[in-house]
Parts: C-alpha cells; sequence; structure tokens
C-alpha cells in the first residue's frame, strides 16, 4: 500500500491506497482560519499544516486499519503551491519514509488532479478540465505516467476564485464560491449578461474581466438594487463562469478529437458545468467531491503511475514553488 | 532512558542557515556530527541536506537505524520553515521508528555548549539567534525566549558571553549592551545537535504531534490585525 501526503495549500491531506488503486483512506483536514483574512495567508497555513500533519497521517492509517508494517510506499506533493506549506508534508513523508527505508515518489500537485480519474478507473486517454480556486487548466492526458500536454490556462484569476471574488462582491463573506452559487440556484442566469471572453481566441481563460464587470455592475445598480437582485447577479454571474470554461473545452474537444472528458478541482462539483459536460454528450468522469479538491489519494494515484525512488535516493529532494516543472513528468 | 538495545540518540537541528544533525551512542562510543553551511551567500539547505546529514551520521555508527533509541530535535527559536523541515521530519522519522521524540530549545543548547566549554570564565551566556529584520531571538542562563532589537538588551547582555549567529551579525550592538562576544569563527557560535543529543537523554519525551516550534513571533497577518 502506499501512504501519500498533500500539502500544497491549506489543506492538510494524507490516504492510504492499495497499489491496484483502492481507497482505503482519504483524510482531508481543512483550515478554516484563514477566512477572517479573506484569503489562505501562507505562514498561518504552514503553521497549521505542522501541526495537522502527524494527526493526520495518523488518521489515515487508522482508518485503512493498517500499521505503517503494511505501507510499502510513500508519496508527497512536491509542488506547485506555497512552499512552506509544501514543505510540512513533504519533509514528514520524506522523515517516514527514511525511518523504514520505503521508496518514495515527489509528485506534481497538478498530475495528482489530472490522476484522480484513475481511481475511478477512468483511464487516459482524456481531455482534463480542473478548475478550482488554485488553478484553471485544460489538458490532454494520453498516457497515467505522464507528461500531460497542457492546452490552456488561466491568465490571471482562478475559476473558484473568480467564483470567490463574485462571491465577496455580493456580500457573502470568504470563501463564498458555494454560496454564490447556491444563491445562483434560486436566480435568472438570464438576467444580466457578463463577459465571457468568447472573443479571446485559443484555450486560455481570463476571469479578471468578469470579476470587474460584476463591480461595475453592482455599482451601476447601486447597493439597494444589487442586494434585491443579488440572485439574479449571481445566477448570471456563475453562468459567465461556465459558459468561460464550456467554451474553451468545447474548442478543446474540436481541434483534439477527444471524446472523452475528465473534470477535477473543486469547481467540478459545481452543477450547472456538471450538466453543461453531460450535454456535450462524450463520455465523461466527474470524481466525488473528496477526489475533486485537493486530496491525497489523488497524489498517490500519481504515484501509482510514477517510478519510485529507492531509499536513500530521495532524501535531498526539494519542493518547488510554481509550474517550472513540465507537468506531469516524473521527479 | 532508550527503548531496547537501542542505546543512540539522533538529534536535528534547523533553526539557523546551518543544517545539522548528530547521533551519539556512548555505549557504542559513537559521537557523530554532519553540519551542512549554506553556499556562499545562498539559501539554508534544510530540506535538501537534513535526512542526508542524519543518515551520514548514522553511517559512523554502522548504519541502521536501528542504532537509534530517541530522537531530539531543535525547536528554535529561529527561522519559521527551517524549523518546520526539521521538526516534520523528526515527526516523520519518530513515526517510523516508534521511538520517542525529545523537543530542545536552540537556545539552550547554543547557551549549555558555552557553558561546557567553559569559554566565558565563569560568565553567564546570552545565546542570541538571529531572527531577520534586525531583530534577535535571545535566551540562556534564566532567560525566557524572547524577541527584540539588539539595541533594547540593555541590562540583559551586561557581562554575559553572548553566542549564536545573532551575537556575530549584532556584534557592535551586543559589546556596546556589555556583552562578551567570541571572534566570529569560534565554534560556540553554532548550533550543535551533539549538545541537543546530550540535553535530550533524560529529558521527557513528547507526543510527536505535540513538538511544535517555539516561534516567540506572531505571524505578520495577525500581528497586522
Ligand atoms: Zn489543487
Amino acid at each position: 500500500m502506499i501512504l501519500a501526503v498533500e500539502t500544497s495549500c491549506d489543506d492538510t491531506c494524507a490516504a492510504v491506497v492499495g497499489l491496484d488503486g483502492v481507497i482505503h483512506a482519504n483524510v482531508i483536514s481543512s483550515q478554516t482560519v484563514h477566512d477572517r483574512f479573506g484569503g489562505v495567508v501562507p505562514e498561518i497555513a504552514s503553521r497549521q499544516h505542522l501541526e495537522q500533519i502527524t494527526p493526520v497521517i495518523d488518521a489515515a492509517l487508522t482508518q485503512a486499519e493498517v500499521g505503517l508494517d503494511k505501507i510499502t510506499r510513500v508519496a508527497a506533493t512536491r509542488g506547485p503551491g506555497l512552499v512552506a506549506a509544501l514543505l510540512v508534508g513533504f519533509s514528514a513523508a520524506k522523515g517516514l519514509a527514511a525511518g523504514r527505508e520505503l521508496p518514495f515518489t515527489g509528485v506534481d500537485h497538478l498530475h495528482g488532479h489530472l490522476a484522480a480519474s484513475f481511481l475511478n478507473g477512468f483511464d487516459p486517454p482524456f481531455l482534463c478540465l480542473i478548475a478550482s480556486g488554485g488553478h484553471t487548466l485544460l489538458a490532454r492526458v494520453t498516457r497515467p505516467e505522464g507528461p500531460a500536454e497542457i492546452l490552456g490556462q488561466t491568465l490571471d484569476d482562478a475559476a473558484g476564485e473568480a467564483f470567490d471574488k463574485g462571491a465577496r462582491l455580493l456580500g457573502l463573506g470568504y470563501p463564498g464560491g458555494a454560496a454564490l452559487s447556491r444563491l445562483a440556484a434560486d436566480g435568472d442566469p438570464a438576467a444580466f449578461r457578463f463577459p465571457v471572453g468568447a472573443r479571446m481566441g485559443g484555450l486560455d481563460f481570463s476571469f479578471a474581466g468578469l470579476k470587474t464587470a460584476l463591480l461595475y455592475k453592482t455599482r451601476e445598480l447601486g447597493a439597494e438594487e444589487t442586494a434585491r437582485r443579488r440572485a439574479d447577479l449571481a445566477a448570471a454571474y456563475e453562468a459567465a463562469i461556465v459558459e468561460a470554461l464550456m467554451i474553451r473545452l468545447r474548442r478543446a474537444v474540436q481541434t483534439t478529437g477527444a471524446t472523452r472528458i475528465a473534470l477535477g478541482g473543486g469547481v467540478a462539483a459545481n452543477g450547472p458545468l456538471r450538466a453543461a459536460v453531460a450535454a456535450l454528450g462524450l463520455e465523461h468522469d466527474v470524481p466525488v467531491p473528496a477526489l475533486c479538491t485537493d486530496n491525497a489519494a489523488m497524489i498517490a494515484a500519481a504515484a501509482l503511475h510514477l517510478p519510485a525512488q529507492p531509499y536513500p535516493t530521495y532524501l535531498g529532494l526539494d519542493v518547488y514553488a510554481t509550474g517550472e516543472r513540465p507537468l506531469a513528468a516524473p521527479a | 532512558m532508550t527503548v531496547g538495545s537501542a542505546t543512540g540518540v539522533l538529534a536535528l537541528d534547523t533553526s539557523t542557515a546551518l543544517t545539522v544533525a548528530a547521533l551519539w551512542d556512548a555505549a557504542r562510543g559513537v559521537d557523530a556530527e554532519v553540519a551542512v553551511d549554506p553556499p556562499a551567500g545562498g539559501r539554508p539547505l534544510h530540506a535538501q541536506a537534513l535526512l542526508e546529514a542524519a543518515v551520514a551520521t548514522l553511517a559512523e555508527g554502522g548504519g541502521s537505524w536501528e542504532q537509534v533509541g530517541r530522537i531530539a530535535v531543535g525547536i528554535g527559536p529561529g527561522t519559521f520553515t527551517g524549523l518546520r523541515i526539521g521538526i516534520a521530519a523528526a515527526q516523520g522519522l519518530a513515526r517510523a521508528l516508534g521511538r520517542p521524540l525529545v523537543p530542545v530549545s536552540s537556545l539552550a543548547s547554543l547557551a549549555a555548549s558555552a557553558t561546557a566549554a567553559e569559554a566565558g570564565a565563569g560568565r553567564f551566556v546570552l545565546a542570541v539567534i538571529d531572527a531577520r529584520r534586525g531583530e534577535i531571538f535571545v535566551g540562556g542562563d534564566g532567560l525566557v525566549p524572547s524577541v527584540l532589537a539588539p539595541e533594547d538588551l540593555a541590562e540583559r547582555a551586561r557581562d554575559r558571553l553572548a553566542v549564536g549567529d545573532g551575537a556575530v551579525r549584532f556584534r557592535a550592538a551586543l559589546e556596546a549592551a556589555g556583552a562578551v562576544v567570541p571572534a566570529d569563527d569560534s565554534v560556540l557560535h553554532r548550533v550543535s545537535a551533539r549538545m541537543h543529543c546530550r540535553l535530550a537523554l533524560n529529558a521527557p519525551p513528547v507526543a510527536p504531534e505535540r513538538v511544535l516550534p517555539c516561534y516567540v513571533r506572531l505571524p505578520d497577518a495577525e500581528v497586522a490585525r
């Protein structure tokens, strides 16, 4: 069995996954401490990770009903992410592997998201749309071991970030993306028109203009009218995010001839997005929410297809902040 | 107290720019320390060098983790990211080996090394770790770890032997406050994982998840509120 750890942002995660891909435990400890700051504070996230990492690993082993003696391999996220946060999980995982002289695999976080669908038995080739608070990208996955081909990425905000920023403009607090979606269910998506970047060619995403459009619309309406029409504003705003994602996804399907689609990231839980993907009529996979948001089972899933470095060759590995490494390339 | 026949104490410290590990096993006559300095003008090598240094010390005792009966880790105060790398790795090792984990104050260890070396001619020791931003973490004989500007040391420094990377960096301010600072290249300024081993031998272990950095400082975001 493989023990995997993920601490790239504000979730402390550990999972135990069989070499056959069966998930025995997938523990996620989400930090809520950042809400009052209106965003993730790296130093606070890192402090929390250190307080949580050993209890979370122990919880995963307990849930899986296995001792460390049953673990034959360790994996951890190397990047991209918040360096100080990554270092907590990565160092703990390396220490755990070293003490038992186990093989170790450093995993790219985005490769993890792409690999979440493998756990559902949904194997490449497929097109994958990852949309979350941290990333928005479209990739063509041809082989489970990678590297995946990145077709498009966001040029500014991530899709989940756009949800949260819109929620804040509508007075829904932070993080308010989910609250915005709930509110949108009672609104008319056609009540307002927000930009979806249809004239922007290619497969890259941009959400900064959308957020600005909502800001101007609320100013134009005034506080009272904005409050009265909050549900319509939320519905139209959500529809614009979904359409912006779908425009690129449809283009990618067209240009690549792909017939299978996987969704990932926290935004994959969004109802209208799932409905729009289903309406394409293609074979598709949306992992359960615990596999869409940041988690360690997906890191294990990616590691299962990557080479494991034998002890002690991995002891000198470090983490990395940004996508300076080719996506899904073995460490 | 050690576990079974494993009489060795493995210690790690990443509170300063130094990455250091030591293995002390009096019963087997092992007293190994491996320290890795950052490259000239470069960043500390905590993440890359720590476990390699630990394994290198093991090699001197026969190369096996079996000889490790307990693990000690420096909890600072010092560089936040460095401390977390060391403590997370130590928690992982302690879990992996099923051995007790002992937190050691890096400041107390610095002070203990200076006292043991009898370098201060009977002076009390002021342990000083560079806290960046023009400040220092200070501790040592009878002092609670705190963070302050070197100019604010006043009476706390008078006639003390000041050691640590902060004492080197702020030599002028410390000497002005009446402290005695050994030469810049003195070994007394370096955190010694060997001393951690000694301090940890009879200290009570703490559950691994409860071994956390001595931050002293709040996160900036909390301070700004
Ligand atoms: Zn993610």
